[in-house]
């Protein structure tokens, strides 16, 4: 039974049908075709699905389209300042945070959802925001690193 | 040597642009027009006869397209054994086996008819423990084994009918060995099942073209031409009928060589008029189902001399591979042969089994064996060195191997960096510093947040202690590696090379290589897209071989490209080949550097703007020769050595037996870091991989064979909290045969860790714990029987 769903995707405003069944990690990945956010485990364990739901990170997995009308939502396609890369993006390039990098989509929505509440997070403070999101390949310390590189660079650039 | 331009520099990685972006495609993304959805249904038992099954009424439901069974698709596959059926042929092995599949227009659907398939079992008796599979008189798992297709040196034992591969190594005479001995010590030590648990959970992705029978296989496979023979093999049809392309792989540390869903996706696809299969394990059938790490028994006896020389060693090794073969008799082979250390011992005895039993399938695992026998070997000599009241580095200095050395495989050693492999590791946790711990606060930043104080808090009875351990690791010999290089008219490289890049870096390094021979820019350099129609021959992505074997691949493929370019620019330039130089993209006289062109111009003036130069490059390790198989010796059993040393320091809370590791050391000898990042990179992933199986992985099975923890809520990953301040050192003593002077370094990340944690936690209890992992509740056990019973 297929529902019509309204939803701010991106920034851009977009109608869609779907079974109300149907899981927003499922939605956005096959049906609407944006494959950035990732699977890992489909049920809410390695953070790999994480997308902003009404300026929240959650584990789209867990979220049934049918809770989705009228909802805004940011996925890792959606990062983007414009055309220029987040500096959590930037940051992860530099410091070498994406290894597979399957892990990697999941982990910057968490990171900039960290960093939109807490500009000048500690290192344990960023082991904790980041705990939820599995990683198999870095061992987290590069993660961690870009986190910090990209904290600094958000506090400068709102100086500047 | 010229100076290096880029090799030896911390590139930035060269994919990581599309895949902070989302844009990078990965197998379990991928669409294919006009698909079909596969689901499989799933052995419920470990070891039983089909009697029957019914799959009329999935067949019949309203949007399936094919069920099969292994009668639809009877075709056996495996590495060394043809052991396992795509799917279940008269029988199952064990819980998770594939047993049917179904083909329909979306998962819903496909998952609806699953359970409209009735299928009939009559129990058999089902083996869990290898040691008791083992032995004489066992009932046999696999009845025809005589019959399967092997390799050569594969023999049925009829007294020992569950074991797959004996390993012999036959070195002196341990009797005469243990004789001379001043003190013997002998222990069992034993690792459980864990698994790889990339990131990505398996996919794969078939189609059967109905005219031509061409079979596309679209998988994340870290070996794909490996792949294409087996499937080619299990098909009966030739290597040109089949065509395997590689999307991009988010981790696969061994899981995904082999064929895993590929021979179901392929099956399938057989049945559905040339519409293509997606078929996607998701994380549970990924745990049941794929692949995982042979659970591990080790005995080991030693004899030594009071001044610390180790007379002799005796080791008896069962690996339980599961239900069927896949990589356990290489794993067997090549992990047993060096699993008593890196150490001149002059008497050595080993044999080691594979052996089946009702369990889900393991083979290759980064490490390919190596961790299991560190974990038992390493702890060893540090329980040795402590009866004969030697520094467990001491100890290990007195004996390790060095340079020039003969092993006692019979092999004479050389670019031997262990020692300063341990010297290094041992140096960064201060070891020998008696009053440990201090310096460091134990708790760090933690007091500061208590809230985050991962688990520990603040009691007495805390405790703290250091250890290290070390390996040599072999790799895959003889193997061979090509490679392809061309360069456009805008001086723009393509690198076509058929190792995967799974997360390791590959693509960046290769790259580099070729950047640097023809000295261009590493951003004019691209890595071709995998796909086995193109690409030239690969052996695999395994065994830490990429870096040396298609790295000189790739490197002869750059030179070739590089000679054909002087050829042309010589009369361009009115002067010599010999007297040219490339430099920045360029290819200019060797003393007037200011006469140049570009290459790409080189290219546009003698074969026009759209022509593509190109260069081939192979490379073969031509001397290894297969073990001798009853002494086990070989003068080059491995292409090159790798050595690492791990130093933990611990701090153990003996009210609760949880252990914490306060800062680990990791130094490895990598021959050449071609990109120091990235050696980093490997080193710190593989330490929490490492710390991940010495604390708290395990697959954990019940009684029946089922695996009672297939989620990431109750399998224990390392996550951001679990990890220590580490500290990753590259030690650099250069192969020879290396390009630049690289070994590899993919795999030994984590071998030795369990090992050396193993070690720092018996340094702070003086309780010796012989099974891993190291959770709280054994911790504790152990500490409660240490007080009774002091070691
Ligand atoms: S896929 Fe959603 S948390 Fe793992
Ligand atoms: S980079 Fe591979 S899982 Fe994180």
């Amino acid at each position: 039974m297929k529902k019509k769903i309204q939803l701010t995707l991106n920034g851009k405003k977009t109608i869609l049908e779907a079974p109300a069944h149907r899981l927003l990690l499922d939605l956005l990945r096959d049906e609407i075709g944006l494959t950035g956010t990732k699977e890992g485990c489909g049920t809410g364990d390695c953070g790999a699905c994480t997308v902003f739901l009404n300026g929240k990170p959650v584990n789209s997995c867990l979220i049934l389209s049918g809770e989705l009308d009228g909802a805004e939502l940011v996925t890792i396609e959606g990062l983007k300042i414009g055309p220029e890369l987040h500096p959590i993006q930037k940051a992860f390039i530099q410091d070498g945070g994406a290894q597979c990098g399957y892990c990697t989509p999941g982990m910057l929505m968490m990171a900039k959802a960290l960093l939109d509440e807490n500009p000048n997070p500690t290192e344990e403070e960023i082991r904790f925001a980041l705990s939820g999101n599995l990683c198999r390949c870095t061992g987290y310390a590069k993660i961690i690193q870009a986190v910090q590189d990209a904290a600094k660079e958000i506090r400068q650039a709102a100086r500047r | 040597m010229a100076e290096l331009t880029v090799v030896g520099k911390p590139v930035t990685r060269l994919d990581a642009h599309e895949k902070v972006t989302g844009e990078a495609i990965y197998g379990y993304d991928l669409v294919l027009p006009n698909m079909l959805y596969g689901k499989v249904l799933f052995s419920p038992k470990p070891h039983a006869r089909i009697v029957r099954i019914d799959t009329e009424k999935a067949k019949r439901f309203p949007g399936v397209c094919a069920v099969i069974t292994g009668e639809d698709a009877p075709w056996t596959h495996g590495e060394s054994i043809k052991d396992k059926p795509f799917l279940a042929q008269g029988k199952v092995r064990y819980i998770g086996e594939p047993v049917a599949a179904v083909a329909a227009a979306d998962e819903d659907t496909a998952q609806a008819a699953l359970k409209l398939i009735e299928v009939e079992y009559e129990d058999l008796p089902a083996y869990l423990d290898p040691e008791e599979a083992c032995k004489p008189g066992a009932i046999p798992i696999h009845e025809d084994f005589a019959s399967y297709r092997k390799m050569e040196f594969i023999v049925a034992r009829p007294g020992m009918p569950n074991v797959c591969e004996h390993f012999k190594l036959r070195t002196g005479d341990v009797g005469k060995g243990f004789r001379e001995s001043e003190l013997i010590l002998e222990e069992r030590y034993s690792v459980p099942i864990i698994q790889h648990a990339a990131m990505e959970p398996h996919s794969s992705h078939a189609q059967v073209d109905p005219k031509t029978g061409r079979v596309t296989i679209w998988v994340a496979n870290d070996a794909p031409f490996r792949a294409l023979h087996e499937m080619s093999e299990a098909l009966g049809l030739p290597k040109e009928k089949i065509r395997f392309i590689n999307p991009l792989q988010g981790g696969g540390f061994g899981s995904k060589g082999g064929l895993k869903v590929e021979p179901i996706a392929v099956a399938l696809a057989y049945h559905t008029d040339g519409r293509p299969v997606r078929l996607k394990f998701n994380r549970e059938e990924t745990f049941i189902s794929t692949l995982t790490r042979h659970e591990t028994v080790l005995y080991i006896k030693s004899g030594v001399k009071k001044d610390g020389s180790i007379c002799a060693r005796q080791m008896t090794i069962f690996w339980g591979t599961g239900a069927y073969a896949e990589k356990s008799p290489t794993v067997c082979i090549r992990s047993s042969l060096p699993a008593p250390g890196p150490y001149r011992i002059a008497h050595v005895k080993v044999d080691g089994y594979a052996v089946y039993t009702n369990k889900p399938v393991a083979g290759s695992f980064r490490g390919y064996g190596i961790p299991q026998g560190a974990w038992a070997c390493e702890q060893h000599m540090d329980e040795l060195a402590s009866r004969l009241g030697m520094d467990p580095l001491e100890f290990r200095l007195k004996n390790v191997f060095v340079e020039g050395d003969t092993s006692y495989w019979g092999e004479k050693l050389h670019a031997v960096g262990l020692k300063e492999t341990m010297m290094k590791a041992a140096q960064a946790i201060e070891w020998g510093k008696k009053d440990q711990g201090s310096g460091v606060d134990p708790f760090g930043t933690l007091r500061a947040n208590p809230e985050h104080s991962r688990g520990i808090e603040r009691s007495k009875g805390l405790r703290t202690g250091k250890g290290l351990a070390c390996i040599q690791k072999p790799t895959r010999t003889p193997t061979t590696s090509q490679a392809g290089v061309r360069v456009n008219s805008k001086g723009e490289m393509t690198v076509l090379a058929g190792t995967v890049e799974i997360g390791q870096g590959c693509n960046t390094i290769l790259a580099q290589m070729a950047a640097e021979e023809l000295k261009v820019p590493i951003d004019k350099v691209r890595m071709h897209p995998l796909d086995t129609d193109v690409i030239p021959f690969d052996a695999s992505t395994t065994s830490s071989r990429s870096t040396y074997h298609m790295g000189n691949a790739v490197r002869r493929a750059a030179i070739d490209v590089r000679e054909k370019i002087a050829l042309m620019a010589a009369p361009m330039l009115e002067a010599k080949k010999e007297d040219l130089a490339f430099s920045e993209g360029k290819v200019c006289l060797k003393d007037q550097p200011e006469i140049f062109l570009t290459i790409g111009e080189v290219i546009r003036r003698k074969m026009g703007p759209d022509a593509v130069l190109r260069g081939d490059g192979s490379y073969t390790y031509e001397i290894g020769k297969d073990l001798d198989l009853e002494t086990g010796h070989s003068e080059h059993a491995s292409a090159f050595y790798m050595y690492a040393t791990q130093a933990a320091e611990v701090l153990v809370d003996e009210e609760t037996g949880r252990v914490r590791i306060l800062r680990m050391s990791a130094a490895h000898d990598v021959g050449k870091a071609i990109n120091p990042l990235n050696c980093v990179a490997q080193i710190e992933g593989g330490l929490a991989m490492g710390i991940g199986s010495a604390l708290h992985e395990h697959l954990v099975l019940d009684n029946q064979g089922k695996v009672r923890n297939p989620s990431f809520l109750d399998y224990h990953l390392a996550t951001s909290l679990d990890l220590p301040e580490m500290i990753p050192i590259i030690v650099e003593c250069t192969e020879p045969e290396g390009p630049y002077g690289a070994k590899g370094l993919g795999e030994p990340g984590l071998a030795p860790t369990p090992a050396a944690i193993g070690n720092a936690v018996a340094n702070a209890l003086r309780v010796r714990i012989h099974d891993l992992p190291l959770t709280p509740e054994r911790v504790f056990w152990a500490i409660q029987k240490g007080k009774t019973k002091p070691a």
